[in-house]
């Protein structure tokens, strides 16, 4: 390697940018094939470009930060940077569907009868399986907290088994979604209050699933020995990521299950 | 870590917490006088020692770091050798591949229709 006499990371060329572009050009392109031609084919394959790239380029800055050493300090400080920018934008996206739902439930319209749950939707009863996925959730944010003294204390067994358990705690939440979806009595089509729920709700079961995937990538490092007591930004990133959503869906329980029943 | 006389290698190697607790003695085919300590292995901090630091596997880390260190000029997505070629050759045969076929398939989307 040449010699440098700073502590920034000059990357080297990459490709990754170029296929990632081509593979939004092809999912884009690819639906609107789909609808008008009823050919996924274009779409199937901007997926496969996508998941190439996302693997590839991520398995490139593993290889940068944790076996090249180009995460030093000063690197490091950018990467926290660019991750509060990152969840302070996903705090603004989710803030528009609060505002959607607050807009149509403080002052309801005369066609919803002029009330909240508006007529003809029976909600779902809040003290039912919400509270258990909201004790779920407040668990896996003790576990995770379990996991990060366990990598900073060198604790590598602990580390693994918390881990595990956060992550298992998320597929149990996915999974009560999927049965609280499949059993709620109003769907995505029945008017304003079907579709600020589902589209909250849905969204952030999103980002439970990546937020799962997220911690089970940091799980598979930290069992390859990634992780340093002193160096784990990986995880640390994961980790805030898991308490966004787990306060994300703090505010849900409470304003759309809670209030909004 | 706790230590045992080894009458094996004659030299002291680890043991559990009960061994140690519980003296072997003199035995007859120990002589009488100890012979010189000789750590079998060097010394370590309990908690990088033994069984937990092979805790699902051994560390590569250290290997990988000299494979991903060496200076040859190959850039990052290419270092590994074989494996990395065969899947960058995949994604970019994919990406020209795919851009040609969407154009094909946006010009035939913008002829205009004959009903």
């Amino acid at each position: 390697m040449a010699h440098q006499a700073h502590a920034y990371h000059m990357v080297d060329p990459s490709p990754w940018p170029l296929t990632g572009a081509v593979a939004a050009l092809l999912m884009t392109s690819g639906l609107a094939v789909w609808f008008h031609f009823h050919s996924t084919m274009l779409l199937l394959l901007g997926t496969i470009l996508l998941l190439l790239t996302m693997f590839q380029w991520w398995r490139d800055i593993i290889r940068e930060g944790t076996f090249q050493g180009h995460h030093t300090p000063p690197v490091q400080k950018s990467l926290r940077y660019g991750m509060i920018l990152f969840i302070t934008s996903e705090v603004l996206f989710f803030l528009g569907f609060f505002w959607a739902f607050y807009h149509s439930s403080l002052a309801p319209t005369p066609e919803l009868g002029g009330f909240w749950p508006p007529t003809g939707i029976t909600p779902l009863n809040p003290f039912e399986v919400p509270l258990l996925n909201t004790a779920v959730l407040l668990a896996s944010g003790v576990t995770v907290t379990w996991a990060h003294h366990s990598i900073m204390e060198r604790e590598r067994k602990q580390a693994i088994q918390a881990l595990t358990l956060t992550i298992l705690l998320g597929f149990y939440f996915t999974l009560l979604q999927a049965m609280e979806y499949y059993e709620a009595p109003f769907t995505i089509a029945d008017g304003v209050y079907g579709s600020t729920f589902f589209v909250a709700t849905g969204f952030h079961g999103l980002h439970v699933i990546i937020g799962s995937t997220f911690l089970a990538i940091c799980l598979l490092r930290q069992i390859r020995y990634h992780f340093t007591s002193e160096h784990h930004f990986g995880f640390e990133a994961a980790a805030w990521y898991w308490h966004f959503v787990d306060v994300v869906w703090l505010f849900l329980y409470i304003s759309i299950y809670w209030w909004g029943s | 870590m706790y230590y045992k006389f080894s009458g094996f290698t004659q030299k002291l190697t680890g043991s559990a917490p009960t061994a140690a607790y519980s003296p072997q003695g003199l035995r007859p085919a120990i002589p009488a006088e100890s012979p010189t300590m000789i750590f079998a292995t060097p010394t370590k901090m309990v908690s990088e020692a033994g069984a937990t630091a092979e805790y699902m596997g051994a560390n590569r880390v250290p290997d990988l770091q000299r494979l991903f260190q060496t200076s040859d000029g190959i850039p990052v997505h290419l270092k590994r050798g074989v494996p990395d070629r065969l899947l960058y050759r995949t994604t970019m045969a994919l990406t020209v591949g795919g851009a040609l076929y969407c154009l094909v398939a946006l010009y035939i989307a913008a002829q205009p229709s004959n009903k």
